[in-house]
């Protein structure tokens, strides 16, 4: 079939002056099939001939990991997807059959399962991966067996600093939200995961449900005969979806201020946080928030050349305000170079702040980051992988792809006015937690 | 809205590169609306100076991350932003390269900050500060103290290629590094940005007669002589030589090498790569290594192989391209070993040590069988397709071609005839040609140093447990694990402390 794709154009619209769009920004055509059950596929037609990813997003990450003790389970579980069923006892084996690059990956709000495979295979691939979502089947002995691969995957990380500092900055900034552990989770609950196993049903019983799974097929294939094979394989997938229960995180009376060591060398890194708003495509504060992290700690903002650049007194400097499901964390990071500086780089950052509450952003960078932010999306739609790759925040938010419309709509949208409200809104004293991570005494 | 058919050519001519101007690799696709450039300088850290090891690493970083006489970095970065678009170096022990990717509508703008960042660098004292800073901290701390299996490969390669040029890592020593001046910058870039020592690479969908312009910018560097170093002849091992860098860690990671004569485009190259897919393909669970010690026993992340570098594959599930090197090591990456219960860690990471040699000698003993070399050549077929899916990692094969000397189509269009000619006679007869297990490097980073030493010395088994229930098939092969000879001798041991790692050379 031919691969239609109107990228090109898109690009030339959104350069240079990123004016209101009557067009969308998403270059592909889609089609949408929803079953009964309430599984939601989408087929996007990309990329390369005879190519196709098949993406399963499931909406439960390390954010649904809601009971003590079971930190770092979603991605554990993620590990069991591999073990098989008894159609296809070795997974692992059938998908290296095909050839196919095949992996997964969790995060806080998801848990991400994909293969790149020649279209020879597409009946194949649906068949597989839906029986894994519907009939996975292992044993506790290989239940028990993968719980040391995943302490292994938490051992190759643990001491990589920027990790290190993560697990502590979330654990001092949330009480009561899942948000307070990473996705790899406390080490205390990975070492007790091979006790887990009826655990692991229940997990699997309650989450892997088609409520709560959306598949992104993406690729060079025939839409008719794709539809009919989810129909085919995925209807008799039986609902019954169980919400985790979370807690939300209540917004905080006072800051929040800790010091950690790093059990090795380090120079001292400064990680200061702000309680933000959840993700949304529509509420304009939430994607206000996400370009005042960009105009105002980006590679191109005041601050970064002040102190990356002109000053030397910073070696990386990083502001994510990307947000996530649940309200998460504005994040401002930096890696000081002299000790004793740890403290005026800090009010460096605050005065960043409350220059950004009381004065417009300049024009030149407001418009720039809009024209950025849209490059960052369409320069990564080369390969189908990419293509529904880029589909994920929305799926993962949203439960659909729609949403991709709306969120630049709303980017269009935003104001300057817009932007410094967000910093009102959301730099406030009593939502921020300060982290410093120093190195350890005798190091 | 008009719609714009795009069929990329890529996947249909694979390597294909089109008549271009000398010094020049291009891979035309036009009707990409992506442009990637690949630029690579015939110099790495081979040519580091004695004594001013890093100084490849540190000239272009400053070219990358530095001002140019048009412009400071403050007003490059300024100008990049809009665009989302970046570029990127890296130095291995034989090439630079400087890469890029870009939609055709900035093409112009971008190209410009590019090819003045190679042509016209300032040479800023304030630059060279920043980016030798940052390199320090990196050296100083987070390459001894982040990823305890990134630094145990550059320790394998260290101790393998001991006394040849490309003994030392890529980013050098920290007092190597400490040494360095702007001054011995300049001079790297005018010793070796000469208009012959650099080739231009260009992929996607550039205009008319862009090549013929890039290529004439370039041609404004100085002519120059490079004249070419040896290829680097590595010592064989005498025995089992082990590196242990003691170091307060709760997990250990393994690396095990040894030289071997076999580069891409030799005879046998397709012959190994079979063979060391099946062995240990890259972050792949159908690898052997990974079924032995991951899959069925569960003790770490995951077991490789390699017959080519393939620095930082923590960070990449497809290989890394643009290390091309005159020589190869045979390497097995075993990634950290946990301790799961006090004091067991060095039975633990003995007990995988043992796995993987053990594995080791029966590849080469008894070879592959039909039927694993026909599941490899059905795995490769279509998998090793992923390896080059974007149109800046098949302009960065093309240029790779270029350094092995590959002609034709390329390498990666000659994979499937390649492995689709292969017997099995012939991949075992290859694999008995180029593989052993009788001399090898090995590192190992652990806590308590001397007494893994000591435990290694005895020869004692070492079997590990699990928490849940095995076959008795099982426990008898982990009975032959467990006590797997792996002879070695007390002066074939060395111990360093992990804050001398690359302090002021190699480990020794």
């Amino acid at each position: 079939m031919r691969v239609l794709i109107k990228l090109a154009l898109a690009l030339t619209l959104a350069a240079p002056a990123l004016a209101q769009q009557t067009e969308g920004i998403f270059p592909f055509d889609y089609r949408s099939v929803e079953l009964e059950n309430g599984f939601k596929a989408y087929l996007i037609p990309a990329g390369a001939p005879n190519q196709i990813a098949y993406v399963s997003m499931v909406r439960t990450g390390s954010r649904d990991e809601w009971e003590p003790g079971r930190s770092g389970f979603a991605h554990f579980f993620e590990h069991m997807m591999f073990r098989g069923t008894e159609k296809y006892p070795n997974y692992d084996a059938v998908t290296a059959g095909m050839g196919a690059a095949r992996n997964a990956f969790t995060g806080s709000d998801r848990t991400v399962y994909y293969l790149v495979a020649s279209n020879e295979y597409l009946e194949q691939i649906v068949d597989l991966e839906s029986d894994r979502f519907k009939n996975l089947n292992y044993s506790e002995s290989d239940f028990r067996t993968e719980a040391g691969a995943v302490l292994g995957e938490y051992q190759q990380g643990a001491m990589v600093a920027l990790r290190f500092l993560s697990e502590r900055v979330r654990d001092t900034a949330y009480d009561v939200h899942t948000y307070k552990h990473t996705t790899i989770g406390f080490e205390a609950d990975v070492r007790a995961m091979p006790e887990g196993y009826d655990y692991s049903i229940s997990f699997y019983q309650r989450y892997y449900r088609p409520e709560n799974v959306v598949l992104v097929l993406a690729g060079d294939f025939d839409f008719d005969e794709a539809e009919r094979l989810i129909n085919q394989y995925y209807s008799d997938w039986a609902p019954g979806y169980v919400p985790p229960q979370i807690t939300p995180e209540p917004a905080h009376t006072a800051p929040r201020r800790q010091t950690v060591e790093y059990p090795g060398r380090t120079l001292p890194r400064l990680s200061v946080n702000y309680q933000g708003p959840a993700w949304s495509a529509t509420d304009r504060m939430a994607v206000a928030t996400e370009v005042l992290g960009q105009v105002a700690f980006g590679t191109n903002s005041d601050i970064y050349k002040k102190l990356v650049v002109e000053e030397r007194r910073v070696q990386a400097f990083d502001g994510d305000f990307e947000l996530s499901r649940d309200p998460g964390l504005l994040a401002i990071e930096t890696l000081v170079v002299n000790p004793a500086d740890v403290g005026a780089v800090e009010r460096e950052i605050m005065a960043t702040i409350e220059r950004f509450k009381e004065e417009l952003v300049d024009e030149k960078l407001f418009e720039d980051t809009k024209s950025n932010m849209k490059y960052e999306f369409l320069m990564d739609l080369e390969t189908a992988q990419q293509v529904a790759f880029s589909m994920m925040t929305y799926v993962i938010n949203t439960g659909g792809i729609e949403a991709v419309e709306d969120y630049y709509r709303e980017l269009d949208s935003v104001t300057r006015e817009d932007v410094r409200e967000a910093a009102r809104r959301y730099l406030v004293e009593n939502g921020r937690t300060v982290v410093t991570m120093v190195q350890a005494e005798g190091e | 809205m008009t719609k714009l058919a795009w069929i990329p050519v890529c996947l249909l001519l694979l390597g294909a590169c089109e008549t271009a101007p000398e010094g020049t690799t291009t891979l035309h696709e036009p009707e990409s609306p992506f442009i990637a450039f690949d630029i690579w300088v015939k110099a790495g850290s081979q040519n580091d100076p004695a004594g001013k090891e890093g100084l490849a690493a540190l000239t272009a970083a400053l070219l990358s991350e530095g001002s140019t006489t048009e412009d400071n970095y403050n007003a490059i970065l300024e100008k990049l932003y809009p665009m989302a678009a970046e570029y990127e170096y890296n130095v291995d022990k034989e090439m630079t390269v400087f890469t890029g990717r870009v939609h055709k509508d900035n093409l112009e703008a971008y190209y410009t900050l590019f090819r003045n960042h190679l042509l016209t660098p300032a040479f800023s004292e304030e630059d060279f500060e920043r980016v030798k800073s940052q390199r320090l901290n990196y050296l100083e701390r987070t390459r001894r103290y982040g990823r305890d299996e990134e630094l145990s490969k550059e320790l394998l390669f260290s101790m393998a290629y001991a006394g040849t040029p490309y003994e030392h890592p890529e980013e050098g020593y920290v007092e190597s590094v400490e040494s360095l001046t702007l001054d011995d910058v300049r001079r790297f870039y005018s010793d070796y940005y000469l208009r012959n020592n650099v080739v231009v690479g260009i992929g996607g969908g550039y205009p008319e007669g862009f090549v013929q312009r890039v290529r004439q910018d370039f041609d404004g560097l100085p002519e120059g002589e490079v004249a070419p170093l040896p290829r680097p002849v590595p010592r064989i091992p005498n025995g089992i030589e082990v590196l242990i860098v003691e170091k307060a860690v709760d997990a250990t990671p393994i690396s095990i090498g040894f030289p071997i004569a076999l580069l891409r485009g030799d005879a046998d190259f397709f012959g190994l790569m079979a063979m060391n897919s099946w062995f240990g393909e890259h972050r792949n669970s159908f690898s052997n290594l990974y079924q032995v010690i991951r899959e069925s026993r569960g003790m770490n992340y995951g077991d490789y192989s390699y017959i080519e570098a393939y620095p930082q594959g923590y960070r990449t599930q497809v290989p890394p391209t643009n290390v091309a090197r005159r020589h190869q090591l045979f390497e097995i990456w075993i990634r950290p070993i946990a301790m799961t219960a006090p004091g067991n860690l060095h039975e633990r990471t003995l007990f995988a040590t043992r796995a993987a040699l053990r594995e080791l000698e029966a590849i080469v003993d008894d070879g592959m069988t039909e039927e694993t070399l026909a599941a490899t050549q059905q795995f490769l077929r279509n998998y090793t397709i992923n390896w080059a899916a974007t149109i800046d990692r098949r302009l960065a094969y093309a240029m790779d071609d270029v350094f092995y000397g590959i002609g034709g189509d390329g390498f990666l269009a000659s994979i499937r005839p390649g492995l689709a000619a292969l017997s099995l006679d012939g991949v075992n007869g290859a694999i008995r040609q180029h593989l052993q297990y009788d001399n090898l490097y090995i590192v190992f980073i652990t806590r308590d140093a001397e007494g893994f030493k000591q435990k290694l010395l005895s020869g004692e088994a070492t079997p590990i447990s699990y928490a849940g229930e095995k076959s008795a098939e099982h426990m008898a092969e982990d009975e032959l694990i467990a006590g797997f000879p792996i002879p070695v001798d007390d002066e074939n041991i060395t111990i360093i402390g992990i804050n001398d790692v690359f302090e002021a050379g190699p480990p020794r």
